[in-house]
C-alpha cells in the first residue's frame, strides 16, 4: 500500500475512530486501525469487537492495500507533526512507513487478514433524519444511562422508532430521561432497540448540530449509523427495557413552575454543602416559595429561599440534587415544570413551552 | 433376612463408629472421664499415635469394686440419674457409651481404688466383657485405663488411620484443647516413651498465663487482649489475639461453652463478624475464650463427640460474642508498650557481626567546600546569621515540647517522612514507623461509617421496583423483619408467596447486586430467626466505604509536613481498630530502643 495526505485531513478521521480503541487490550490486533485504501480514498477502521468505526479521508498517489497499524501510535504522531504537512504512508509485509519532510517513523503492522471487521450490516429497516435532532434526543438524555450495572439492559439507551416519531430513553433504576423528535420515519410498527452506552458516547462525539443527514440502519443486533464521512456500527443489548411509559407518572396534582436557571444555581450552591456520599437535598414548597436544604456529616448547612409558581399545599421532598441538577441542566427552555404528588412519589420535569424531553425523579428519604 | 435384635457386642462396636473414630477420640473419652471423677492429675501415654497403647492413669475418685463390672457395660454411668441431670450436664461426659465403645474395639484393662479401699481392683476384656470377678491389683487411689491394640477386631477400620504422626498430632490437640480450660488439672504426655508434654495444675492467674504461652506460643500471649466480659446471666473471659497477629490457618482457636471445647457454626460466624473489618478475609483470628451461661440454656447433647452445642437464645448468645469482642478490639488504642513490636534482633546482630568494615569506611570523596565557595554565595552575614538564630529558636521551642509531650501522646511526634511513604515518629519507647496511607485508609473508614449511621441511613426509592424470587420461607423471613431493613435504608414489601419487591435501596448500593445479597441474608435457617444477620446490608455498605477510604487516603509519595503527620499520629490515637489498615495489614509498628541498642551492639 501507498498513499499522500494531508496531514488534517488525516488526522480529523483517525481522531473520529480513536475513541473506541481502548488503551488495554489482550487481543494485540484490537489496538491497530485498519487501512484500506478504495478509490481515492483511505477507509480508517476502529473495533473494541461490540462497536466498530469507519471514517474516510481523500488521499493521492494511491497503490491498493490494506494494512493494520497501531492506533493511538499512529494517531499521536499525526498530531504532532506541524499543521498543513504532507503525510506519505508506504507499507512493507511487516513495516508501515510514515514520511513527512524530514520526519520518517516506522512502524509495525499486523496481519490484515486477522483484523475483525464486521462489515455491512445487511437487510436492515433503515431511517434517516438529521444530525442536530439525533443529537439532540441523544444529549437530553445520555446522562441518566446506567454504568456497570448488574441490570445490563441498563447500561445503555433504548431507541424507539414508531411511525411518526423517534424517542430515546435512559434511566439508572433511579431517575428516567426521555426525549422524542417528531417525524415520518416509514416505520409501521413500533420498532425499540437498546444501543449500548459506548456507542452513544462515541456518536455524540461524531455527530454535529447541522441539517446534514444521517442514516441508521437497524438489523437483527445491530445497529448502522451512517454519517457522510463516519460509519458506527454496533452491536445491540439483548434484553427488555423496562416498561418506561408506565413510570412516568400522570400529572401530579402539585404543580411548581420556576425560572430553570434561577433553580440550577440555587441547587449547585446548596449541592455543596449536601452529604458527598448521598447528595440528599430536601425541597419544601408551600404558597410559591421553593425552600432548598441540605446538611452534611460536618454539620453544615444550606439554605435558599426561592419564588416560584406553586399552589399546589405544604410539601416537602427529598432528591439526589445530582439528579435535579442533570435534568435542569438538560433542559434549554427558560421556565421549567416540576410535577409532585407527595413524598413517596416521583416527580416529572419538563420544559414549560416543549414537553418533547421529560425527566422521572424518584425521590430520597432522607 | 428376619428382623432380630443386635447381640450386644455389635451394638457397641456400631456406637464405636461414631463414638471412638480414631486413638485421638479415646483420649478424650478417657481423659474427660478423668477429670469428671476430680482429677487433679492425669498423665497419658500412648505409642505408635495410639494405635498400640493408650494408657490414662489419674488421682480420681476411683470406682468401687462392685461398680467396675457396670462400667463397662453400655448406658452405664454415674454422671446422671434421670431427666433432670441431663437438661443440666455439668460433667463433661454423660451418655455411658465411652467405655464400652472402647472396649469392643481393644483390648481394655480398667483399674482402680477408691479412698477407702486397702488395693484396688482390675477387670478387663477383650471386644467384650466376660463376666469375669474383679481381680486385686495394686494401684493408688485413682484409675488407670489401658487400650491396647486398637481396632484389632475391625481391620476396615485400621486401615483408615492415619500416619502415626498425624494420629499423634490429634491426640495432642485434644490434649492442648483439655488443658486449655482445665488449669485444676496437671497433664502429661508421653509418645513411645518421649515426653511431649508437662503441664502443672495452675491456681494463680500468672500461672494460668503461662500455660497459655506454652500451649499456644509466647508470640500469642504478647499480641492478645484479656478479656472479662458480663452481661445478662452470660460471662465472657479469656484472651483474643490482635487483629494484626491473624493467622493463616484457623490453628489458634479455642472456644469453650461452659468448659467444654466447642465448634459452633453460629459462634464461629459471631467471632468472624467481630473481627471483619480489621482482618482480611483469607486470615484467621486467634482466641482463647470461655463463654459461661446457665446449664439450662445450652443443650449439649447434639453431637455423639459434643463439639457442637445449641443454644436456648442463640441471638442472645450470637449478640453477646459478637458485642464483648467487637467492642474490645474496637476499644484498643496504640499502647506502644504492649503490642506492635518488630523484632529484628536475631538477622541483625548477625548482620553487624559479620560485616562490620563496610560501614566502617564511609567515603569522604571529594570534599570539595572551599571556603571561597562559600563565600561566593554572597548573602550577608548578618541575613544569614539571623535565619540561623530563627531556626535555633524554633527549635529550641519544640524541643521541650516534644520531651513532654511524647508521654501524653502514644504514637509520640513525628520526626520525618521516608521514602513518601513511611511516617517516622518518636517516643518515650523508641522508634514509631508508620504507613501513611494504610493509617489514613482506617481513619476516614471510621469516619466514614459514623457518618453513615449518623441521623439514620438515607434510601433512594426505585424507579421501576425491582422483583427478587427467594423461596417462601426466605420470604417470610424477610417481610417479618422489613422494619429493621428499612432502619438500613433497604425498603422492601411482599409480592408473591416466593417473592419480593425491593422499592428503595441505600444509595451507596445503588448498581450493586441487591438480590444476591437478599439471598445470602435469607440462605438458611439460621439466618432467617437469627436478627443480627441483618446487619449484613450495612456491612455491604461498609464495605463500599471501605473503598472509597481507599481511594481517598493520601497516597505513596505525597509529601507530608510535620503537622501534618502529627495530626494523623493523633487521628490513630482517636480511631477504632487504627493499628490495622481495612485490609488487615497493620499501620504502625514500634521498634523499642532496646532493640535499636541491640542493632548497634550498644551496652553489651
Amino acid at each position: 500500500m501507498k498513499l499522500q495526505v494531508g496531514r488534517n485531513e488525516l488526522l480529523s478521521a483517525l481522531q473520529a475512530v480513536i475513541g473506541v480503541v481502548e488503551r488495554r487490550q489482550t487481543l494485540p490486533v484490537l489496538s491497530n486501525f485498519l487501512l484500506e485504501t478504495k478509490d481515492d480514498e483511505l477507509i480508517v477502521t476502529g473495533t473494541d469487537l461490540e462497536i466498530e468505526l469507519e471514517s474516510r479521508a481523500r488521499v493521492q498517489n494511491i497503490a491498493p492495500g490494506r494494512i493494520t497499524v497501531p492506533a493511538r501510535k499512529l494517531f499521536d504522531i499525526c498530531r504532532g507533526l506541524p499543521e498543513g504537512a504532507e503525510i506519505q504512508l508506504e507499507s512493507t509485509a511487516d513495516k508501515a512507513t510514515l514520511k513527512s519532510g524530514r520526519s520518517r517513523y516506522s512502524l509495525a503492522c499486523l496481519k490484515a487478514d486477522e483484523y475483525p471487521a464486521m462489515g455491512q450490516v445487511a437487510d436492515g429497516r433503515s431511517l434517516t433524519l438529521k444530525h442536530g435532532q439525533l443529537k439532540a434526543i441523544f444529549e437530553r438524555t445520555q446522562f441518566a444511562m446506567a454504568q456497570q450495572d448488574v441490570r445490563y439492559y441498563l447500561n445503555g439507551m433504548l431507541l424507539e422508532i414508531t411511525a411518526n416519531r423517534v424517542r430515546t430513553v435512559a434511566t439508572d433504576g433511579h431517575r428516567l430521561a426521555m426525549s422524542e423528535v417528531t417525524l415520518e420515519t416509514g416505520f409501521k410498527e413500533a420498532t425499540q432497540i437498546i444501543v449500548p452506552r459506548k456507542a452513544i458516547i462515541e456518536l455524540l462525539r461524531v455527530l454535529e448540530a447541522g441539517d446534514e443527514e444521517v442514516t441508521l440502519k437497524i438489523a437483527a443486533g445491530q445497529l448502522q449509523a451512517d454519517l457522510d464521512v463516519v460509519r458506527l456500527t454496533t452491536k445491540l443489548i439483548d434484553g427488555r427495557f423496562p416498561d418506561y411509559e408506565r413510570v412516568i407518572p400522570e400529572s401530579g396534582d402539585k404543580r411548581l413552575q420556576a425560572n430553570r436557571e434561577l433553580v440550577k444555581r440555587a441547587l449547585g450552591r446548596t449541592a455543596i454543602l449536601s452529604n458527598e456520599k448521598f447528595r440528599g437535598v430536601r425541597l419544601q414548597l408551600e404558597n410559591s416559595k421553593l425552600v432548598l436544604q441540605t446538611h452534611n456529616p460536618e454539620h453544615e448547612e444550606a439554605e435558599e429561599d426561592l419564588e416560584v409558581n406553586y399552589d399546589g399545599g405544604a410539601l416537602e421532598i427529598g432528591f439526589n440534587v445530582n439528579y435535579l441538577l442533570d435534568a435542569l441542566g438538560a433542559l434549554t427552555s427558560e421556565e421549567f415544570v416540576m410535577e409532585l404528588k407527595n413524598a413517596d412519589s416521583s416527580g416529572l420535569v419538563y420544559a414549560l413551552d416543549d414537553p418533547s424531553s421529560k425527566y422521572v425523579v424518584m425521590p430520597m428519604r432522607l | 433376612m428376619a428382623i432380630r435384635i443386635l447381640p450386644d457386642q455389635l451394638i457397641n462396636q456400631i456406637k464405636a463408629g461414631e463414638v471412638v473414630e480414631r486413638p485421638s477420640a479415646v483420649v478424650k473419652e478417657l481423659v474427660e472421664n478423668s477429670l469428671d471423677a476430680g482429677a487433679t492429675r492425669v498423665e497419658i501415654e500412648v505409642e505408635q499415635g495410639g494405635l498400640n497403647l493408650i494408657r490414662i492413669r489419674d488421682n480420681g475418685s476411683g470406682i468401687p469394686r462392685e461398680e467396675l463390672p457396670v462400667a463397662l457395660q453400655r448406658h452405664a454411668t454415674s454422671k446422671i440419674q434421670n431427666m433432670d441431670d441431663l437438661e443440666r450436664v455439668g460433667s463433661l461426659g454423660f451418655r455411658g457409651e465411652a467405655l464400652p465403645s472402647i472396649l469392643s474395639v481393644s483390648r481394655l484393662t480398667l483399674t482402680s481404688r477408691v479412698a477407702d479401699a486397702s488395693h484396688g481392683w482390675q477387670v478387663s476384656g477383650a471386644g467384650a466383657y466376660e463376666n469375669e470377678e474383679p481381680k486385686p491389683a495394686a494401684h493408688a487411689v485413682g484409675t488407670t485405663v489401658e487400650a491396647c491394640d486398637l481396632f484389632y477386631n475391625t481391620p476396615a477400620r485400621r486401615k483408615f488411620m492415619k500416619a502415626e504422626s498425624t494420629e499423634f498430632r490429634h491426640i495432642s490437640q485434644f490434649i492442648n484443647r483439655i488443658a486449655l480450660c482445665r488449669f485444676d488439672a496437671g497433664f502429661t504426655l508421653k509418645h513411645n516413651q518421649r515426653r511431649t508434654l508437662d503441664l502443672a495444675p495452675a491456681d494463680s492467674e500468672p500461672e494460668r498465663e503461662a500455660r497459655v504461652a506454652q500451649i499456644c506460643g509466647d508470640d500469642f500471649v504478647r499480641n492478645a487482649i484479656r478479656i472479662d466480659e458480663q452481661r445478662m446471666g452470660l460471662s465472657l473471659q479469656g484472651w483474643v489475639g490482635l487483629p494484626s497477629f491473624a493467622r493463616t490457618q484457623a490453628d489458634l482457636q479455642y472456644l469453650y461453652v461452659n468448659g467444654r471445647a466447642v465448634r459452633d457454626k453460629l459462634l464461629g460466624h459471631a467471632l468472624r463478624r467481630a473481627f471483619a473489618d480489621a482482618m482480611h478475609s483469607t486470615h484467621y483470628p486467634a482466641f482463647v475464650l470461655y463463654l459461661e451461661l446457665d446449664p439450662v440454656g445450652v443443650d449439649v447433647n447434639v453431637h455423639p463427640q459434643k463439639t457442637e452445642v445449641r443454644f436456648r437464645e442463640s441471638a442472645r448468645v450470637h449478640d453477646f460474642l459478637f458485642g464483648a469482642v467487637h467492642q474490645l478490639l474496637r476499644r484498643q488504642r496504640p499502647e506502644p508498650e504492649q503490642h506492635h513490636h518488630a523484632h529484628f534482633a536475631e538477622s541483625a546482630t548477625n548482620m553487624s557481626v559479620q560485616q562490620p568494615m563496610r560501614y566502617a569506611t564511609p567515603s569522604y570523596s571529594s570534599p570539595s567546600y572551599s571556603s571561597s565557595g562559600y563565600s561566593s554565595q554572597n548573602f550577608s552575614a548578618r541575613e544569614s546569621a539571623s535565619s540561623v538564630e530563627s531556626l535555633w529558636a524554633a527549635s529550641n521551642a519544640t524541643t521541650p515540647s516534644l520531651q513532654e509531650s511524647a508521654a501524653e501522646y502514644p504514637l509520640g511526634h513525628a520526626l520525618a517522612q521516608l521514602h513518601g511513604v513511611y511516617i517516622l515518629a518518636q517516643n518515650n519507647t523508641g522508634l514509631i514507623l508508620v504507613d501513611a496511607h494504610a493509617a489514613h485508609e482506617r481513619v476516614l473508614y471510621e469516619q466514614f461509617k459514623q457518618q453513615l449511621t449518623h441521623g439514620g441511613i438515607p434510601s433512594q426509592a426505585l424507579l421501576v421496583p425491582e422483583q427478587i424470587s427467594l423461596d417462601e420461607e426466605a420470604a417470610d423471613a424477610l417481610e417479618s423483619r422489613h422494619e429493621e431493613l428499612r432502619r438500613y435504608g433497604l425498603e422492601l414489601d411482599r409480592a408473591g408467596p416466593a417473592s419480593i419487591i425491593v422499592r428503595a435501596v441505600p444509595p451507596l448500593l445503588a448498581g450493586q447486586d441487591i438480590a444476591t445479597l437478599l439471598r445470602e441474608l435469607s440462605s438458611d435457617e439460621d439466618r432467617r430467626t437469627n436478627t443480627t444477620h441483618l446487619g449484613e446490608v450495612l456491612d455491604a455498605q461498609h464495605r463500599i466505604m471501605a473503598d472509597m477510604a481507599c481511594k481517598a487516603a493520601i497516597k505513596a509519595n505525597r509529601r507530608l509536613t510535620l503537622p501534618e503527620m502529627d495530626g494523623l499520629l493523633r487521628d490513630m490515637e482517636r480511631t477504632e481498630l487504627s493499628g490495622q489498615c481495612n485490609h488487615g495489614r497493620p499501620t504502625w509498628v514500634q521498634v523499642d530502643m532496646a532493640e535499636l541498642d541491640r542493632l548497634f551492639l550498644r551496652g553489651r
